[in-house]
């Protein structure tokens, strides 16, 4: 059903397509240039100039590659839910709170009614495509998970959080799709994390999505998966992006318990691990896949975005993918 | 074995921020970045961690808490801090905590998990002490105490994996209950050591056993070691209570056997359903309760007066009268200043209730 609808939105992808999950680490003379303008030290355009620079190097890594589905690396952000919440009014920047370990971020804060400030995204991805004749996914985070990860002094409750947030992310999938967008990810890490709550989940990506002429991919991870399978095949989208090699293909069992309806770019190489597998070992999840999947709903991707890996590191991930995905083709 | 007062006690959960946007509440994150580059030692590590731990005792004082921890500064997270210390525990990688956007290292356990030595027994003391030195308000001169907090065993072991798990037959570390029966037996060692070094009140967190009920059994049988720890060390001539509390997911459909766990006191979070409250002033507490009435998860500062009158109808359904009011968890989920925030709550919602009907105590 997924490839009739690639297809009536003028894609034709190759057998098992490849594509990465979002984020790429940046080069240091970017995070350096983030930690001077954060100081003052930096203009804004100067900025902006470098995360060009870093985007175009990136997009052509993908070409070079023979990545299907391109991703503009996210050079210009930093944090997934912080990123727009910095420029969505209803938003007040939170003091620091504990990630892990010693890593703190400022958890933003809904103070006011969330809006929609214009394009936030638009243009980011306007260049990336412009760099390229391959599609580009527009990037976003979902409503569920910004709802999740931010404070709430606002709303009522949590649902009514999510469904606001909805609103205001459809209006950028909307902007996305006049520019010529085709292909959306709307990331929500958080599904899982209360599995009572799948339902809001569900209402709010449907809010996003219903009726949109484009097709959309949702990213997953960390998740307590055994608790929302099958349930979550409600959400409005066409694929799932999910993390299966970080728990050794686990979660194929998970999905085995019920026909998986849906696309999935299936993770094949584990993004928390500076050691590269072997060949064989990501060839082997793929025909793990085709246990349970027909070959046509699978795209290949790493587990997660390669943001926190070296440069040579997300490269050589990538290319394992892409690697992966020939062999299989042939 | 000398029971506490009747009253309403205003503690802590736990956790309190280890960090906050002024440069001197940055004293503890720096000092470890720089001791990653090798540009610090980790005696300056301690230093900052002892500072920190200070400072958060400090703040519940001034806030005007009668029971505090000591802010669990020291702790990378509420599974590794514990699980870590101890032989044949190997630290893996990150998994969420719950649903927060918190994330631990998990164990892996090459072997059965042993106590060898303390594992918070040295911070409880240095709280302790830290305690001593600080300025106590009048009004809290004799009663204030130092609870130190232990991830209970079962949410350990949920957490935890086997790097070699056999055949999963009973008797194997893949079974769930075999690894919460082994860190059952050193948390009890624990907990003892901790009464010997003067605690007399001991929160156990566990929860897990909220979230994961179809493992109830498990955290039964694991929590009976700590029961009769506790049990012993009152044998010995000494006062000790056992606090269970939990938090991170609904108690509400839980409560009857919640409450009638072996436990002195039970704390429930009472931010997931507002029904938990009316089914407590319908049924009543057959033992004092750890009120979480406060959202730690939450910037958004409650209504002292509406949280005085939750406690008001409360108290009287409580047997013995006796309550704990809190945050619903710990506090480090929320900025540094919120979290101080909240404590401030606590002791508003304590003067709301003196205005109501005299001293809370």
């Amino acid at each position: 059903m997924s490839r009739e609808k690639l297809a009536a939105l003028g894609l034709r992808l190759p057998e098992f397509p490849t594509t990465s999950v979002g984020s790429f680490p940046k080069p240091d003379y970017l995070a350096k240039a983030r930690a001077e303008f954060a100081k003052g030290e930096l203009d804004a355009e100067k900025l902006r100039e470098l995360e060009r620079k870093a985007t175009k190097f990136w997009i052509e890594t993908q070409e070079k590659l023979g990545v299907d589905v391109l991703v503009d690396g996210e050079m210009y952000r930093g944090d997934m839910v912080a990123y727009f919440a910095e420029r969505l009014p209803g938003f007040t920047q939170g003091g620091l709170v504990r990630s892990y370990g010693n890593r703190y971020y400022h958890k933003p804060i809904i103070t006011g009614a969330v809006e929609w400030p214009g394009p936030v995204t638009v243009e980011w991805w306007k260049y990336a495509q412009s760099l390229t004749k391959k599609p580009v996914k527009g990037m976003l985070t979902g409503s569920y998970t910004i709802m999740d990860w931010s404070f709430n002094e606002h709303y009522p409750a949590r649902r009514a959080t999510a469904l606001a947030l909805a609103e205001v992310i459809r209006k950028e999938v909307e902007a996305l799709i006049a520019a010529g967008c085709k292909i959306i990810q709307i990331d929500e890490p958080a599904l899982s994390v209360r599995p009572e709550e799948l339902p809001v989940a569900i209402e709010a990506m449907n809010a996003t999505t219903n009726g949109l002429d484009a097709y959309f991919i949702t990213h997953a991870c960390y998740g307590a998966f055994e608790r929302i399978y099958p349930g979550m095949l409600d959400l409005a989208v066409d694929n799932f992006d999910l993390e299966m090699s970080n728990n050794d293909l686990s979660l194929l069992e998970v999905l085995r318990a019920h026909p998986f309806t849906k696309d999935i770019s299936f993770g094949v190489v584990d993004v928390h691990t500076h050691a590269m597998e072997p060949e064989s070992t990501v060839r082997g999840r793929v025909e793990k896949a085709l246990e349970i999947l027909p070959k046509d709903q699978i795209w290949i991707d790493p587990d997660c975005g390669l943001k926190t890996r070296t440069t040579e590191e997300a490269i050589e991930k990538l290319r394992l993918c892409v690697t992966a995905a020939k062999a299989m083709r042939n | 074995m000398t029971a506490p007062a009747p009253g309403l006690y205003l503690s802590s959960t736990g956790s309190y921020p280890r960090v906050g946007d002024a440069p001197d509440l940055q004293v503890l994150r720096r000092t470890i970045a720089a001791l990653d580059r090798g540009e610090r030692t980790t005696a300056d590590m301690l230093d900052a961690e002892n500072e920190l731990t200070r400072r958060a005792i400090a703040d519940q004082l001034k806030a005007g808490l009668d029971i505090v921890t000591d802010g669990q500064i020291r702790w990378y997270d509420p599974i590794s801090h514990l699980a870590g210390k101890m032989e044949n525990v190997k630290i893996g990688g990150l998994l969420r905590f719950f649903d927060t956007n918190f994330y631990f290292r998990q164990p892996v356990l090459t072997r059965k998990p042993v106590r060898r030595g303390p594992l918070v027994v040295g911070e409880y003391s240095f709280a302790r002490n830290a305690l001593g030195h600080l300025p106590t308000p009048g009004d809290k001169a004799g009663k204030l105490a130092i609870k130190p907090v232990l991830t209970g065993p079962y949410t350990l072991a949920k957490f935890s994996h086997a790097e070699h798990p056999g055949n999963g037959e009973p008797g194997s570390l893949a079974s769930r209950e075999m690894r919460a029966m082994a860190y059952a037996e050193a948390l009890a060692a624990e907990l003892t050591a901790l009464a010997e070094a003067g605690a007399e009140l001991i929160q156990v967190d566990e929860p897990a056993a909220i979230r994961f009920p179809e493992d109830w059994e498990i955290f039964e049988k694991a929590l009976a070691p700590l029961i009769e720890a506790r049990d012993r060390v009152r044998e010995s001539g000494r006062d000790l209570e056992v606090a269970l509390y939990f938090y991170f997911h609904d108690c509400t459909a839980l409560y009857e056997k919640l409450v009638n766990l072996p436990a002195d006191i039970v704390g429930l979070d009472f931010t997931y359903d507002p029904k938990l409250a009316d089914l407590i002033a319908s049924a009543g507490s057959p033992k004092p309760l750890g009120l979480g009435l406060v959202d730690a998860r939450n910037t958004r500062l409650e209504d002292a007066d509406v949280i005085a009158w939750q406690v008001e109808r409360l108290l009287p359904k409580i047997e013995g009268g006796r309550a704990y009011l809190g945050p619903s968890s710990g506090l480090e989920y929320l900025p540094r200043d919120r979290a101080f925030a909240k404590l401030e709550l606590l002791a508003k919602v304590g003067e709301a209730l003196k205005a109501l009907k005299g001293p809370t105590q």
